[in-house]
């Protein structure tokens, strides 16, 4: 569904990316895991358009080149991000933000019933319908989020470390919901510090390392290699 | 052979011409004004070259942009004396730009003749600085006498631009002149330039009820009140000063100012103006307003001079202009006094509505320059 | 009102200001009542446009947080286009031959740029379609500038045709439009040429280059083939009539002067229905459309906007058109009240815009409610200073209350308190 190949970004005169490669096949739950700085937030932000790839980048979807697209194309593609730190908009209701989740769509219908379905997704949503998405916690705001980028009908789901700074037991409700996610049809790319977290819900992990893919494989066999387990999950373990 | 021959031939005729320089806003708010007067300047130098310039020597006019802003108008008249090298200067319509350029002048010894600063502190003290028009203090006198004598009316009220020294001179010596005459001053407020709306103080006026209505700005600002008293039910006519000439003035204020008066330097309607006023009509397609006449009647005079003068040299030049009298400008006949201002008449003039529908001056009176009583 | 005191007697004579109050630079006061809404009125009037202006500031700034300097120039283009455009419309008092004032043909130079822009367009966007590509960004923002400007033509067509029917009412809201549209495509022009490479450029260099664009417009304005360095008079477009009279005509308390009547004129009631109309037209589209959902969403974050599907360079250049063609409402209004228009460089122009800056950012700037409620109270201090207090010092009371709220309330009446980031 998403092939991307020798992906290279650069920020002025630094590096970020260096060439790396990565696959996501239909319906997959696929990770992408590496420590603060390794590129992993870069590689999510080149897939969507929002920063510009090096020339000789290829990142391949559905099919179709999108490496020199605009976000907003690549959002109608089906192609959608739920960006790190949440972004949500502080200053809208949490009904709002849901709408401009929606905003490439033009399906009334179809988007009231989507609607009806996220807050189901997230019942906390349902409760705080009408405020302002700033005095939400940290949870219901990763809440928000996730149902804001479902809202779009998404095929393919960026997500960006949902894991953020949120407390364990809400952690456990995020992973679950990313697993029903993706049982209904929709596949996931995640990008997560949270190793242990990651690699339990996912099909098939990648590391990465100062921008550059160092290890591949199901997630179960990186789970239980002892690389990983040192570098990446002795916090958590 | 030939060709040596004609080049030869060619070198006499090809006389150095004579440097003058002009410095006046080109651009900016006050573009107009130096745009009229460089007009007035160049139709008279382009005649004067026609006729055979200076002794044989065409003049060369060099025009620097004041921006109307006395710091550059300072450095134009610099740039003008010492990389230019002019005999001498002409310029600027605003006085305190007068006042800045005068002291470059004064200072280097090069004769300056300002066509129109009307202000008195422009030639004061400075033997090298001239004026072929009135100054404010005599402007006053006329419009208070005017409309003492002329309209017999009594109560006066005033609306000035506090901002600007020639309004607040003019407000002022109008005042002095016109109680002198038993006149009174009912009403007196002040804006500042800028304004665009003039509802409170046109209010206390309206509350007030003079016969006459005092506004000693620009015209862009007389048109506006004009128009604004008009809304406020105030039906008295308006007087202003030089500051109102300009053809956009009627345009402007269209219905609203019929009626009102200014004094001014010339009318284009006047007898004596009628050669000046199709030969500019002819070159620009446009009417001249005083200031295109004064700058005219500026560039002759100063011609007159280069051509009487023993030398070109700053203090040749100026003793000749010094001693002009009866010079016959088409603005009317030019005397430079002992104080180097022009005594001549003041005309005033009233917007009427023409047959074709559009707002003009048309010449009411005159005021002699000897009944100002040669104060000073 | 006050009919039992019939009208005022002719007086005499009236004595002149008491010196104590001329030397303070009062006049004498008209009474309590009629002066106080003769007052509120006009700086609700004048404040309104104030307003208008201030949208676009803050609608600017909102976005894309810095100061779009070449803004008041926007609406002093739309008050002279509102000009031009009249005048070749017909509206005049005078036989324009006979005036001396040249008949306003339609422009030439506008005719030979659309046409040449038209080609362009058509070169350019017609290769890809036979080829069968998409267009480009360029070629589609070309194609629309295009269209937009033959809108624009066909509105000043449209002012004249009407005028010349007799309708001049009708034509005189064809000008505004005209005035609306063309100010938009400027607007649409200057974002897409001037800022938008800019947009990851430091600040500085953006504020440089608006101020540098303010002064090309200023500039521009001036030539001759433009609108010249000469004051005009506009011709006026919409019906003037005094509606209704207040009280008034009876001598003041202490018989000194006569008090003057509230005037309520038509003129004035019209300006600022139209502006008020317009803000609650703005405020519903921000707070309550899809676009205006978006315009919010790419002032709080461009990338978090983008990440939506909103395609936000198109955002940001319709808050440009939607700013420019308030300003250019503004300025018609404007031309309409005062009738007098200074030449674009005027300083009357800049001491407008800059109040209207001030109105922005005393409402709090990147706040569209309190750009209209600063355009509001700007416009009403204005007037109730200068009508009760000093009134040489009315520029000091805006700017004073622009210091005042900068200590007491840094981010505006309305913004928010937070200390900015970035």
């Amino acid at each position: 569904m998403l092939e991307v190949e020798s992906l290279a970004v650069s920020y002025g005169a630094i590096k970020a990316l260096h060439g790396i490669g990565l696959r996501v096949g239909r319906g997959e739950i696929v990770t992408l895991i590496g420590s603060n700085g390794a590129g992993k937030s870069t590689t999510l932000r080149a897939i969507s358009g929002l920063v510009r790839p090096a020339a000789g980048s290829k990142i391949v979807y559905d099919g179709t080149s999108i490496a020199s697209r605009p976000p907003h194309e690549i959002v109608r593609m089906g192609l959608v991000q739920s960006p790190e730190g949440r972004g949500v908009f502080p200053n809208m209701t949490v009904e709002e933000n849901l709408e401009l989740g929606a905003y490439v769509r033009s399906d009334r219908d179809g988007i009231d019933a989507d609607r009806e379905k996220a807050l189901s997704l997230f019942p906390r949503l349902k409760e705080r319908f009408r405020q302002s998405a700033g005095t939400l916690s940290g949870g219901e705001q990763q809440m928000l989020a996730m149902a804001r980028a479902l809202m779009a009908r998404p095929r393919l789901l960026l997500l960006d470390e949902p894991s953020l700074g949120l407390a364990p037991q809400i952690v456990q409700v995020i992973f679950r919901i990313i697993r029903e996610i993706n049982a209904g049809g929709t596949t996931i790319l995640l990008v997560e510090q949270n190793a242990h977290m990651a690699l339990k819900v996912a099909h098939r992990a990648y590391v990465l390392e100062v921008g550059r893919i160092v290890m591949e494989g199901p997630a179960a066999e990186l789970a239980a290699s002892d690389q990983v387990k040192n570098a990446y999950m002795g916090r958590h373990a | 052979m030939a060709c040596g021959a004609m080049l030869g031939g060619m070198a006499p005729r090809v006389a150095e011409p004579i440097k003058v320089g002009h410095y006046g806003s080109m651009t900016g708010s006050e573009a107009t004004f130096g745009q009229s007067t460089d007009k007035g300047i160049r139709l008279a130098i382009e005649e004067i070259n026609a006729k055979g310039g200076i002794n044989g020597r065409p003049i060369e006019l060099i025009t620097y942009d004041t921006k109307g802003d006395s710091g550059e108008a300072g450095k134009a008249v610099t740039r003008l004396i010492s990389s230019d090298k002019v005999v001498a200067v002409l310029g600027e319509v605003a006085s305190s730009l007068s006042i800045a350029g005068g002291a470059v002048c004064q200072q280097y010894g090069v004769p300056m003749i300002t066509p129109s600063s009307t202000n008195p502190r422009v030639t004061m003290g400075k033997d090298y600085v001239f004026r072929v028009c009135f100054t404010d203090d005599f402007q006053a006198f006329a419009l208070a006498k005017f409309v003492k004598e002329n309209l017999k009316l009594d109560k006066a009220g005033i609306l000035y631009d506090q901002k600007q020294a020639y309004s607040k001179g003019l407000r002022d010596e109008f005042t002095k002149a016109f109680k002198k005459m038993g006149g009174s001053i009912v009403i007196d407020q002040a804006y500042s330039g800028g304004d665009q709306d003039f509802s409170a103080q046109l209010s206390a006026i309206a509350a007030a009820a003079p016969d006459v209505l005092l506004v000693p700005g620009y015209y862009t600002d007389g048109a506006a009140i004009a128009i604004q008293a008009r809304k406020k039910g105030i039906k008295v006519p308006l007087l202003g000063g030089d500051g109102w000439d300009s053809e956009q003035l009627g345009k402007i204020a269209g219905d609203a100012i019929v009626g009102s008066y200014y004094s001014n330097h010339s009318a284009p309607d006047q007898p004596d103006m009628k050669d000046f006023v199709d030969k500019y009509q002819k070159k620009y397609g446009q009417m001249p307003d005083a200031l295109g006449g004064l700058g005219y009647d500026a560039a002759n005079l100063l011609a007159d001079a280069l051509r009487k003068a023993a030398s070109l040299g700053g203090k040749d030049v100026r003793d000749v202009l010094a001693g002009t009298s009866g010079f016959p400008g088409v603005t009317g006949s030019i005397t430079i006094d002992k104080n180097r201002n022009a005594s001549k008449a003041a005309v005033i003039v009233q917007m009427a509505k023409t047959e074709k529908g559009d707002v003009q001056p048309k010449y009411v009176a005159s005021v002699a320059p000897d009944a100002a009583g040669e104060k000073k | 009102m006050d009919s039992r005191l019939g009208p005022a007697p002719p007086r005499a004579h009236w004595p002149p200001p008491r010196a104590h109050e001329q030397a303070r630079g009062y006049y004498p006061p008209f009474t309590v009542l009629e002066k106080f809404l003769q007052t509120l009125m006009d700086g609700l009037a004048v404040g309104s446009l104030y307003a208008l202006i201030a949208l676009g500031y803050t609608m600017v700034y909102g976005i894309l947080k810095f100061i779009n300097f070449a803004h008041s120039d926007i609406f002093v283009l739309g008050a002279w286009i509102s000009y031009a455009t009249a005048l070749f419309a017909g509206y005049n008092d005078l036989d324009p031959a006979a005036a001396g004032i040249q008949a306003a043909p339609f422009p030439v130079w506008v005719l030979y740029g659309l046409g040449g822009a038209t080609f362009v367009a058509l070169v350019v966007a017609g290769i890809p379609k036979l080829q069968g590509r998409p267009l480009s960004e360029s070629a589609r923002a070309l194609l629309l500038g295009v269209t937009w400007a033959w809108a624009c033509a066909g509105m000043a067509l449209a002012a004249r045709v009407l005028q010349g029917a007799g309708w001049s009412i009708v034509g005189g809201g064809a000008i505004l439009i005209c005035s609306m549209l063309t100010c938009g495509l400027v607007g649409f022009t200057l974002e897409r040429v001037a800022y938008k490479p800019l947009r990851n450029a430091p600040r500085l260099n953006v504020l440089i280059t608006a101020i540098g664009i303010s002064l090309l417009l200023q500039n521009l304005g001036q030539l001759e083939w433009m609108f010249g360095t000469r004051p005009q008079g506009m011709p006026s477009l919409l019906p003037d009539a005094v509606l209704a009279e207040i009280g008034g005509s009876r001598p003041s308390p202490d018989a000194d002067w006569t008090v003057q009547p509230v005037r309520i004129r038509l003129l004035d009631v019209i300006a600022a229905g139209t502006a008020i109309v317009l803000m609650l037209a703005l405020d519903r589209l921000v707070f309550h459309t899809k676009i205006g959902r978006a315009m919010r969403a790419v002032s709080f974050s461009e990338r978090n906007a983008a990440l939506m599907g909103i395609p936000v360079d198109r955002v940001i250049s319709f808050t440009f058109v939607l700013g420019s063609m308030l300003a250019a409402a503004a300025g018609f209004l404007y031309a309409q009240k005062y009738t007098k228009l200074g030449q674009t460089a005027d300083t009357v122009w800049v001491l407008l815009g800059l109040k209207a800056f001030v109105a922005a950012v005393v409402g709090g700037i990147g706040n569209i409610r309190g750009a209209m409620l600063g355009g509001i109270l700007i416009g009403l201090l204005e007037f109730f200073g200068v009508a009760y207090l000093i009134p040489q010092l009315r520029d000091v009371y805006v700017f004073g209350v622009l210091i005042l709220v900068l200590l007491v309330r840094p981010g505006g009446i309305l913004g928010s308190t937070a200390v900015e980031k970035v």
